[in-house]
């Protein structure tokens, strides 16, 4: 999850700031995973890159799928929040002879994340759903086992309501994790916090 | 350095924007502890012609040095050179996710690479110049007045011991009650010999302050002088309409 969060930032920096070069490779990537259904996604990495004799263990191919898919998405609240910001800020850096990567790196960014916070959050709770596709190349997850379970037993309706249940809860205790980042992200006098 | 060198010169700046001229060949030089005083209606270019001078806006022609390096050589590191230059915005521009300290002490210690413990000993000496009590060094830019504001955006370019400072209508963005506090510290400073170049609409501080008036108009310096001269004999009639439409304006 970090990891997609970073790669989110990455891209989203690199497509307001990057040159051309940079900005083409990062819009590529960004329009790719978002354009592409996560299912498929999967299915290439795993198949696909086996024809160049490249073998990707499932686990793996979920785990990239995932960070390239959830990254895509989290770049665009990167790249709004970054143009959201007063480009005064852009100046005052530059004014007491801050670079522009220093400016990106120390005033843009650590606002540009913090009015992103909630869509990547968001995003982190889709990562979690979509784990549930990892099945199709064969990753043991809760849903996969699930099913199994169910055809061993055929009672869906428990099964189901089980698995939905433990998505619920783990979903949940990251509602609070989240929570509690976004309180000590909040800025005084500016953000309201929940108390 | 030679001392004969003025602190900053310009030498024909030229900027236009969409055709429409903004800055039609202006010369200036202000020397070392001199301060001087742009006046003129607003849409002239005055703040135009502050940005070009640290190079926030891109000239069209002319050229610039500070202490006799031209900053529109497109060889020189200007980043390192508007280390040099204090700017002071209208509307602040405090780095919003900041402490008041921090926000001082951020220029020292990722510019400057200075250690976090000396830095906050030159932000206590900029802030105590611009009287921020330490009551106030933790609150953030939104928890504090506008005149505090200003005053610590102040301090942010001091702590970077510039050579200049570029106030850009430093109070024209604070309630009236706060303008009096902010002009105080930058008369202040002025006075203990900071080089200055103000560009402000209050004609009493200017008439107060300044070693020199300049008034633009139409993208040019159409008069200069000592202010009581300029004050009491304007040459020019847009002078004389400008001076007469803000004392009005104040009742």
């Amino acid at each position: 999850m970090p990891i997609s969060v970073l790669l989110g930032i990455a891209l989203g920096t690199a497509r307001v700031y990057g040159n051309v070069i940079i900005r083409g490779i990062a819009s590529a990537i960004v329009i790719a995973f978002r354009g592409f259904p996560v299912l498929v996604t999967l299915l290439l990495i795993f198949f696909g890159l086996s024809d160049f004799g490249i073998y990707v263990p499932p686990f793996w191919t979920a785990v990239i799928g995932f960070i390239l898919c959830s990254g895509s998405y989290q770049s665009e609240y990167v790249r709004g929040a970054i143009r959201s910001i007063d480009i005064g800020q852009s100046l005052a850096a530059r004014s007491i002879g801050m670079t522009k990567f220093q400016e990106v790196l120390y005033i843009i960014l650590p606002q540009a994340v913090r009015r992103a916070f909630l869509g990547i959050t968001n995003e982190l709770i889709y990562l979690v759903q979509y784990s549930s596709l990892a099945f199709v190349v064969g990753v043991p997850e809760m849903f996969a086992v699930t099913k199994t379970f169910n055809s061993l037993y055929f009672r869906p309706v428990e099964t189901f309501t089980t698995l939905a249940v433990v998505y619920l809860v783990m979903i949940s205790v990251l509602v609070i994790f989240f929570r509690g980042i976004e309180r000590r992200l909040a800025i005084p006098g500016i953000e309201i916090t929940t108390k | 350095m030679n001392s004969n060198i003025p602190v900053l010169k310009v030498e024909n700046l030229k900027k236009s924007y969409a055709g429409k001229i903004i800055l039609d060949g202006v010369n200036l030089e202000v020397d070392k502890g001199e301060t001087k005083v742009i006046l003129g209606p607003s849409g002239v270019g005055k703040s135009t012609l502050l940005r070009c001078i640290n190079m926030l806006t891109l000239p069209d022609s002319g050229k610039i040095w500070l202490e006799g390096v031209e900053l529109t050589e497109p060889n020189t590191d200007i980043n390192k050179m508007r280390q040099k230059i204090g700017f002071v915005f209208q509307d602040f521009n405090l780095f919003h996710h900041l402490t008041v300290l921090k926000n001082v002490t951020i220029g020292l210690t990722k510019v400057k690479k200075i250690p976090e413990e000396e830095a906050i000993k030159i932000a206590a000496s900029a802030l105590e110049k611009v009287h921020i009590p330490n009551t106030l060094w933790n609150k953030y830019p939104a928890q504090i007045s506008g005149g505090e504001k200003q005053r610590v955006a102040i301090a942010r370019a001091l702590a970077m011991k510039p050579s200049i400072m570029l106030y850009d209508e430093p109070t024209s963005a604070l309630d009236p009650q706060l303008v009096g506090e902010v002009l105080q510290v930058i008369k202040e400073l002025s006075t203990a010999g900071m080089t200055s170049l103000i560009v402000t609409h209050e004609l009493h501080f200017a008439l107060e302050v300044a070693n020199e008036l300049l008034f633009i108009y139409n993208g040019k310096i159409v008069e200069q002088g000592p202010p009581e001269e300029v004050f009491a004999n304007p040459k020019h009639d847009i002078v004389k309409k400008y001076i007469a439409s803000i004392y009005s304006r104040k009742g």
